[in-house]
């Protein structure tokens, strides 16, 4: 195929729109996009915001699945935009909306505030077992032990899993399966004594107890963490700590 | 000055009854089928205690078209509850580290459903032997 041939194919966009300042609430704009084999969802956006609508507006950065920056729902599933190529979705138009549960800020834009202020909330660093000074060298780890929280360290951030989440739909104030992965990297961590004082963060109703296992958290992780392992680890720990508590010599009364 | 007036949109209230929320629905109704199991049960063990004349009529209801029928669907439902709680089963257990490497989820879901399937077989063969 000629390259004028191939640029001729449009592919059409709807995508949610919502400016703050003009609109009373979201609502859907179309748009035609010239179409290629190697197109991502992003390119097209940003085909968009380059030719036909500047006041478009999305959040990307890395455009290679790693910055977490550009999730969004495609096709009415949370999707990263860069990483989500036209020509693996089916034929029609392509529907665009921001991230699902989440406030819109504009357009494709969501409010993260909450998101971060519930990752600061889980003590998201390792606090050592036994503290060590330079001089007494590095906390060594064995394959085995890296194996146990590896995974949860490749988290992005991205909050796919929050828009696939229906009880954080119905509870904002859940804590939810990313800030839970993050809080397992470390917990499941060898060199970390922090698991009780996350522990405490997490019990209750807006903790790990919202979770009822619907588990399409892990199936839509582009970076395959698994935070629903992370969160029913968790309810396990919480449940023993809850029964256990009452015999600990630091147990808060 | 700002023109921040983020939007909350509403909550879809259906969402259990749509892909792929419905298979987790399915799944969690399947525990109602296990209940009644227990209830059919317990009604045995409980007719058992008010003495022969009533364990027999509970015996005639399991032998009764009505009670197979019941039994034959229940069947089914507990067997879908059975090979989709052990799909979640390592979503819900501490990592399984073996030589250094994560034993994978289908491996764990493999090995128990088919410890799941040679109990029950065992239990059969063994209530057979019992009753032969």
């Amino acid at each position: 195929m000629s390259e004028a041939a191939t640029l001729t194919k449009t592919v059409e966009l709807r995508i949610l729109r919502y400016l703050p300042a003009s609109d009373e609430s979201p609502s859907f704009r179309s748009f035609q996009v010239p179409y290629s084999d190697d197109m991502s969802v992003l390119q097209a956006l940003q085909t968009i915001k380059d030719t036909l609508d500047a006041t478009l507006s999305f959040r990307w950065s890395c455009r290679m699945a790693v910055c977490g920056s550009c999730g969004m729902m495609i096709n009415g599933e949370p999707r990263l935009a860069c990483n989500t190529f036209l020509r693996n979705l089916p034929p029609g138009p392509v529907t665009v909306e921001a991230l699902k549960n989440f406030p819109i800020e504009r357009d494709l834009v969501v409010s993260v505030g909450d998101f971060v202020k519930k990752i600061e909330s889980i003590y998201p660093y390792i606090i050592p077992k036994e503290p060590k000074t330079v001089a007494q060298g590095t906390y060594l780890q064995t394959p085995a032990q890296l194996a146990a929280y590896e995974s949860f360290s490749d988290c992005i951030n991205c909050m796919l899993c929050y828009a696939a989440c229906p009880q954080f739909g119905e509870n904002p104030d859940f804590i939810g399966p990313g800030a839970m992965a993050l809080l397992q990297r470390y917990n499941g961590d060898s060199r970390d004594g922090g698991q009780q004082k996350r522990l405490d963060a997490i019990a209750g109703e807006d903790g790990v107890w919202s979770c009822t296992a619907v588990g399409i958290c892990s199936e839509v992780c582009p970076k395959h963490v698994d935070p629903a392992n992370a969160i029913n680890q968790n309810k396990t720990n919480s449940a023993f700590d809850f029964f256990l508590h009452y015999l600990r010599k630091d147990a808060a009364q | 000055m700002s023109e921040r007036r983020p939007y909350t949109r509403p909550i879809d209230e259906d969402w259990w009854k749509k892909p792929p929320y419905l298979s987790y629905t399915a799944r969690e109704l399947s525990g109602i089928a296990v209940t009644i199991y227990g209830g059919v049960l317990f009604t045995g063990l409980f007719s058992l205690w008010r003495g022969p004349e009533s364990y027999n009529a509970f015996l005639r209801f399991l032998q009764s078209p009505l009670s197979l029928l019941l039994n034959l669907l229940l069947l089914a439902v507990v067997v879908y509850h059975v090979v989709t709680w052990f799909q979640t089963l390592p979503k819900t257990m501490p990592k399984m580290i073996v030589d250094g490497k994560q034993v994978p989820a289908a491996k764990i879901t493999q090995i128990a459903t088919l410890a799941a399937g040679g109990s029950s077989l065992l239990l059969i063969l063994l209530t057979m032997w019992v009753a032969r």
